[in-house]
């Protein structure tokens, strides 16, 4: 009997270890790989894996701040034998800022390993004579890239509006490389009217700038998948031709537009976002400057908040912070209700220090301590 | 390679001489043979029109390559010449034209193909006319008697003639830049070319680098190489968006090597001397006929 145990625990581990061997299998160290189509070194370990940085087959999705890479970069490495063009200054920061809009950092570094992203001379070789044509030289690499949006909008090709001429002749063509690190102050729109074909609520009132300045939505939070050319081609030619839920996309991942279309579709033109007129909560004083999610704290749920100052502004001690409002009430008038000195509930006017002292006024005098 | 006229007129007359016994009996020693060399290493362009930007950068260094005399290269861009259909000519061996103007349109560079089987080596009475190890098709200035059978034979019609010149007046054609490949040089066109939508290599690994990218963007691409097997194959090969043929980028063409028939015609015919034989037989036959005849007529 013991020994049928014992034979049954061995089984037992061997079983294990045999499943242990075919989760193994599935790690690429048993399979059959050449090592060497992805470590450089003999020797690859943990620390230093030494991966190939490219090509690789898929891009891979890297995120990095604009600020994390450099500002301007002088793209010199390219040597011909007649160099008929000054090296680009290029502006990376602001393309990088621009592309936040429509891709991120990998719209141009492209087949990026994870973490640290690689420049382009890393896997595009500089001589255009060269042993593995799969890749592109850096020079077409460059200029791919460049040209790919560059030309949906100029619908050209005007070399120097990046090179500077390698002559001493002067240039016929008037635009000029720009070598600023800033776009153009772009105009923000403020009402946009969109005419829908739908035969209910024709009209939908768009007012841009509550988005933005009202709601504190950033450009990017809805601009996501832009091409250049929607801003910078200069004869925009688009034909609407999206479905139904492309037309709603921006808006949905906010509104709810499977349901309430006569929220957005109207008949006639809307007025902007009035919180008063909304809710009956008039956004006054410091309230008009803030961000809708300082008080709407959960995510995209605007309901369930009450007026009462105290329902927000609240102190450890489950009492008003009056801190907020300017002034740090002294030990004493800590101690009253509300209503003592701001009459009838009426917060927005001045609290009368008549009530209780014969020679006190606010603002000039006040209740203890002024901070801020 | 290089022969003077009067080097070659010594050939003719010695031929001429000496030559119907000899060749009557050795016929393939003396057969005329240029140079017709089909490398298994000869090397290849792959025109992928859809990077091309049309930027016309190829006809600039082109010219300077070949001692033509070049425009302003800030000219070349943004002008009026995509409006009209341009064919390569004496000033410029290799133009790029517009095409599919009406959706996505494209930008396509023209000149010399290549071809593995030239028409113009098959047709070039003196031999002029050679086909190099390195994939060039190329021709003796200096042998060329200007007869323009090239022009006729050359299914891309490509070479043309300086028309416009009294005096000594060329073929000319895209050499595909022999003399700068020969130093280990690229091809002009290829070098300056800014988005490489010219790859040189050779005309296999262009071929395998070509279905590759067809089948990585076959959405991008026509599942077509041009130039893979028209006309036999061509050192040149393009790669578009959609069937060239319906733009009359390149004409409709078949696989057959366009010398092929009219070669196996004519070596057939004149090999060992059979026609010219047969043909003074036949005269003779009736000069005997008449000649019995008209003594006859005679005697009467």
């Amino acid at each position: 009997m013991r020994l049928f145990k014992l034979a049954v625990l061995i089984s037992f581990i061997f079983s294990f270890q045999l499943f242990a061997q075919i989760e193994n299998l599935k790690t690429h160290s048993q399979m059959n790989l050449d090592c060497k189509k992805c470590h450089i070194c003999d020797t690859p370990t943990k620390a230093n894996p030494c991966l190939v940085l490219c090509p690789r087959n898929k891009i891979e999705s890297v995120r990095h701040s604009p600020e994390e890479g450099p500002d301007n970069i002088v793209l010199n490495e390219i040597k011909s034998e007649k160099d008929l063009y000054q090296p680009v200054h290029f502006t990376h920061k602001l393309h990088a800022e621009m592309s936040l809009m429509a891709g991120g950092c990998s719209t141009c570094h492209h087949f990026n390993p994870p973490g640290k992203i690689v420049k382009c001379i890393t896997c595009h070789n500089t001589e255009r004579s060269r042993a593995d044509i799969s890749v592109p030289d850096l020079k077409a690499a460059y200029h791919r890239q460049c040209m790919g949006c560059h030309k949906t909008w100029e619908e050209k090709t005007e070399c120097e509006s990046c090179h500077a001429l390698n002559t001493t002749k002067k240039s016929k063509l008037v635009s000029k490389p720009s070598m600023e690190n800033v776009h153009p102050k772009i105009t923000i729109p403020t009402k946009i009217v969109y005419e829908t074909n739908t035969e209910e609520g024709k009209l939908v009132t768009y007012f841009h700038n509550d988005h933005t300045s009202l709601f504190g939505l950033e450009c990017t939070d809805c601009h996501t998948q832009e091409s250049c050319a929607n801003c910078h081609n200069q004869k925009p030619n688009f034909v609407s031709s999206k479905a139904n839920e492309d037309e709603h996309a921006r808006c949905s991942s906010c509104h709810d537009t499977e349901n309430n279309c006569s929220k957005c579709h109207k008949n006639e033109l809307t007025k902007p976002f009035d919180h008063f007129a909304k809710t009956g909560f008039a956004l006054t004083g410091f309230h008009a400057t803030n961000d809708c999610s300082n008080c709407h704290k959960v995510k995209n749920k605007f309901t369930g908040l009450k007026k009462d100052c105290i329902y927000c502004h609240k102190n450890d001690d489950g009492l008003f912070d009056h801190q907020i409002t300017g002034v740090k009430l002294d030990e004493t008038h800590s101690e009253f209700e509300c209503t003592d000195c701001h009459a009838k509930n009426n917060y927005l006017a001045k609290p009368s220090c008549a009530d209780c002292h014969d020679d006190y006024s606010f603002p000039n005098e006040v209740p203890g301590e002024k901070v801020k | 390679m290089s022969q003077n006229r009067r080097d070659f007129l010594k050939t003719i007359a010695a031929i001429g001489a000496s030559g119907t016994a000899l060749s009557a009996v050795t016929p393939k020693k003396l057969k005329a043979g240029p140079t017709n060399i089909l490398s298994d290493e000869r090397m290849g362009v792959l025109v992928d029109t859809t990077v091309c930007i049309g930027c016309r950068k190829c006809e600039w260094a082109c010219q300077g390559a070949h001692d033509i005399e070049q425009k302003d290269f800030d000219t070349y861009q943004h002008d009026d010449t995509f409006n009209k259909d341009r064919r390569p000519s004496a000033q410029n061996l290799t133009v790029v034209n517009k095409y599919f103007e009406d959706d996505n349109p494209i930008t396509a560079k023209l000149q010399c193909m290549h071809c593995d089987h030239p028409a113009c080596v098959s047709a070039c009475i003196v031999g002029a006319f050679s086909k190099q190890e390195n994939g060039s098709v190329i021709w003796d200035t200096d042998k060329c008697i200007g007869c323009r059978y090239c022009m006729v034979a050359c299914p891309f019609q490509v070479p043309s003639f300086e028309y416009d010149k009294a005096l000594n007046p060329k073929i000319t054609k895209c050499d595909f830049c022999f003399d700068r490949t020969k130093e280990g040089k690229l091809p002009a066109c290829v070098e300056i070319c800014p988005v490489e939508a010219l790859t040189y290599g050779k005309r296999e690994d262009l071929i395998l680098e070509a279905r590759k990218r067809i089948k990585n963007n076959p959405e991008k691409y026509h599942n077509h190489i041009f130039g893979e097997h028209e006309v036999g194959g061509t050192a040149w090969l393009y790669l578009g968006p959609k069937d060239f043929t319906t733009d009359n980028v390149f004409p409709k063409l078949g696989n057959n090597t366009a010398p092929g028939v009219s070669e196996s015609i004519q070596h057939g015919l004149f090999a060992y001397f059979v026609p010219p034989v047969a043909v003074y037989a036949l005269l003779g036959g009736i000069m005997w006929l008449s000649k019995d005849r008209d003594s006859k007529k005679e005697n009467k």
